[in-house]
């Protein structure tokens, strides 16, 4: 007698799928529910009681509109959010393969402590991490990256590097801090995947008389396909929510406002930050930075082939 | 092709000697199997010869040219290994052109010679297809089409029939062997199991521990084995070892509890020259007549005393376990006597077939003296 796996204990599938649930409930989907009804409600200054059995329809989102396409600040947003993304996940990721390979070359025992090195900005408190930077990239002749370039000559008197050198200044010093800690993602899976790769068919490769770099262009790269594509899609979506590092280089002034604010901290900053809160319009451009992504995304599984990832092999194995 | 020379070859891991100070030639054109249980270096051995791994001393030569120092791009050998290691991600076309591409030859004679590879294979029909699609015996195949197609100087093959069934692992040898043959190609063949050594090899080398203990002919390796670790490796059941008392009076006899074992001339001159007061009486499972009655025994013969312990019947013999004293021995009795557990049986061995070993040094008599 075959027992449907599903009918055996409802409480016992209950007790192990209850905490999980409530988890997903709490913290994903209630959140969810309630962000996109406030994006249909003026809401602001978390007046709630004024506010929240107000309904405006697409109100929000036609001031989204019209501040994208008017206001140069918010203009600028979308722009930083584009260039930010884009240099940052190419940085993640073909970083990250980078670090991988040059691992998996070099000496396990120089590769391990190596491999640590880089995973320091990802286990250093954001906090702490983003103060390193900031006296890295401090405009005064405090700032190590000013005091370097005095005493080598390059420059004569101090440069504010996220505010004065527009826009290429701000943007680059978000990228490089993102990038440092992102490109350590990268590695670790990769790293692991190049491991896994069974080693005769290096050798092989070798006897079949492949140099270092066409055994990484013709073996290695094309074995972790579907890595490159995790780590592209987790980066891509992750980059693009993603705004703690970038919230404290711009409160602390080493960036500028207009020229470091990415789509996510505009959000933040719009319903949390100084000045009037508009939790409304900051909800209205959440929902639409989810559908981005969601978009981003589907286009990115679907241009890599995700579906032929999970469909079964043929063949025995 | 070319002939192998390995010279002092040592190779250690961090501490670990995995081959040491081997001494070793592999004529042009030679099929010759290194034989030893897993961990004895025998995958090293070929390893090193492949330039995977470069000796911590030593030199390797192909014909007169030393390439110890040579990467595997430049030293033009063909590995095939026990899991086929096929690039799972290239069609079988690519897999067996891959050595071609990498060399830039022009694309229609990569074409040509992967079709002509595949045609001595029998593989054509499979060349659109992925190694994932394919079964055990088609990917090994396919591997070693891939180790052909570059015309290597050396073929190396790590153990390619151990991951195959059992019939299908016999028909392949014998492929392996034909094909050796007609192409006339310098062959390395590593495995652990001895009858696939004897089957295919013209010259066996068994390692242990690193130490090559053996080169020979299959039969000399078999018949005259230098060493117990020798005669107790190869053979199926391998040889049985029997601790004995040498008593020197008008000629030189050999004591086995109560039991005398005469023997051979050549025997008798080697003990008189060692003076040995212990030996270890070798023989094969099948140099063994088996006589239940005594009155059986002929006049003059000598034989051992035992009691048989387990009768395990495998068609066309029966093969039993027999204690002599405190020793187990394994013999091959015919399946026209009945046998049971507890009986008495007497072994009258062939004086041709036994062999004696030094208990010391674990060296052949015959040996001891030549050195």
């Amino acid at each position: 007698m075959k027992k449907n796996i599903f009918s055996t204990n409802k409480v016992q599938l209950l007790i192990f799928l209850l905490p999980a649930f409530l988890i997903v409930l709490l913290f994903y989907i209630i959140p969810i529910i309630i962000t996109v009804y406030v994006s249909f409600t003026p809401m602001r200054n978390w007046n709630i009681d004024k506010y929240f059995n107000v309904i405006v329809g697409l109100q929000n989102y036609n001031r989204l509109f019209s501040l994208i396409t008017r206001d140069p600040v918010a203009r600028q947003v979308v722009m930083n959010t584009v260039v930010f993304v884009a240099i940052t996940l190419a940085i993640n990721v073909l970083g990250g393969l980078g670090l991988a390979l040059a691992n998996f070359f070099i000496d396990e025992r120089v590769s391990t402590g190596f491999r640590t090195l880089w995973l320091l900005p990802r286990m250093t408190p954001i906090a702490v991490y983003g103060l390193l930077w900031y006296y890295f990239f401090h405009g005064s002749s405090i700032g190590m990256l000013n005091s370097i370039a005095m005493s080598l000559g390059l420059i004569k008197k101090p440069i504010a590097w996220g505010q004065e050198v527009i826009p290429w200044g701000p943007w680059s010093i978000i990228i490089i801090v993102n990038g440092f800690v992102g490109v350590s993602f990268g590695m670790v899976i990769f790293y692991s995947a190049l491991k896994s790769i069974p080693r005769e068919l290096i050798i092989a490769a070798r006897v079949d008389g492949a140099s270092n770099w066409k055994l990484t262009t013709n073996i290695l790269i094309p074995l972790l396909r579907w890595h490159l594509l995790f780590v592209t899609t987790w980066q891509l979506l992750s980059l693009l929510t993603t705004y703690a590092h970038t919230f404290l280089l711009v409160e602390w002034g080493v960036v500028s406002r207009t020229y470091g604010q990415t789509w996510a901290l505009y959000v933040f900053n719009t319903a949390f930050g100084r000045g009037e809160q508009d939790q409304g319009l900051a909800a209205a451009a959440a929902v639409i930075l989810v559908i981005f992504g969601a978009i981003l995304g589907w286009i990115t599984v679907r241009a890599l082939g995700f579906n032929k990832m999970i469909t079964k092999p043929k063949g025995d194995i | 092709m070319v002939s192998v020379r390995l010279e002092k070859v040592t190779k250690k891991f961090g501490k670990v000697v995995a081959v040491n100070n081997v001494d070793l030639e592999i004529e042009e054109g030679e099929f010759m199997a290194l034989l030893g249980p897993s961990g004895s270096g025998k995958s090293t051995l070929l390893y090193l010869i492949a330039g995977i791994y470069k000796p911590t001393s030593g030199k390797i030569f192909f014909d007169d040219r030393d390439v110890t120092n040579l990467p595997p791009r430049e030293r033009n050998v063909g590995l095939v290994f026990q899991n086929y290691a096929l690039y799972p991600h290239m069609k079988v076309f690519d897999n067996i052109a891959f050595p071609l591409k990498i060399k830039k030859v022009p694309k229609e004679e990569i074409r040509r010679k992967v079709f002509e590879v595949a045609k001595l294979l029998r593989i054509e029909h499979l060349l659109d297809r992925y190694p994932g699609q394919l079964s055990g015996g088609q990917q090994q195949r396919v591997a070693i089409a891939r180790a052909l197609v570059k015309e290597p100087q050396v073929l190396l093959l790590d153990e390619p029939l151990s991951n195959l069934d059992a019939l299908l692992r016999v028909s392949v040898r014998s492929e392996l062997k034909r094909l050796q043959k007609n192409l006339g190609i310098t062959a390395i063949y590593v495995t652990h199991d001895q009858a696939e050594a004897m089957a295919l090899a013209d010259r066996i080398a068994i390692i242990n521990e690193g130490v090559i203990q053996q080169v020979d002919l299959p039969e000399v390796v078999y018949n005259r084995p230098k060493n117990m670790f020798v005669g107790g490796f190869i053979g199926n059941p391998p040889m049985n070892f029997v601790e004995a008392g040498v008593e020197y009076n008008e000629t030189v006899k050999l004591i086995v509890g109560e039991d005398s074992v005469w023997l051979p001339q050549e025997y008798i001159e080697i003990l008189r020259k060692l003076k040995l007061q212990k030996v270890v009486l070798g023989f094969r499972p099948e140099d063994v007549l088996v006589l239940k009655d005594e009155r059986q025994v002929e006049p003059g013969s000598s034989v051992i005393r035992g009691e048989i312990f387990t009768v395990e019947p495998m068609g066309r013999e029966v093969l039993l376990t027999v204690m002599i004293g405190e020793t187990m021995v394994k013999v091959y009795a015919p399946p026209t006597q009945y046998y049971s557990m507890g009986d008495k049986v007497f072994l009258q061995i062939n004086p041709a077939k036994l062999r004696l070993f030094d208990p010391d040094t674990t060296i052949a008599l015959e040996y001891l003296v030549k050195t």
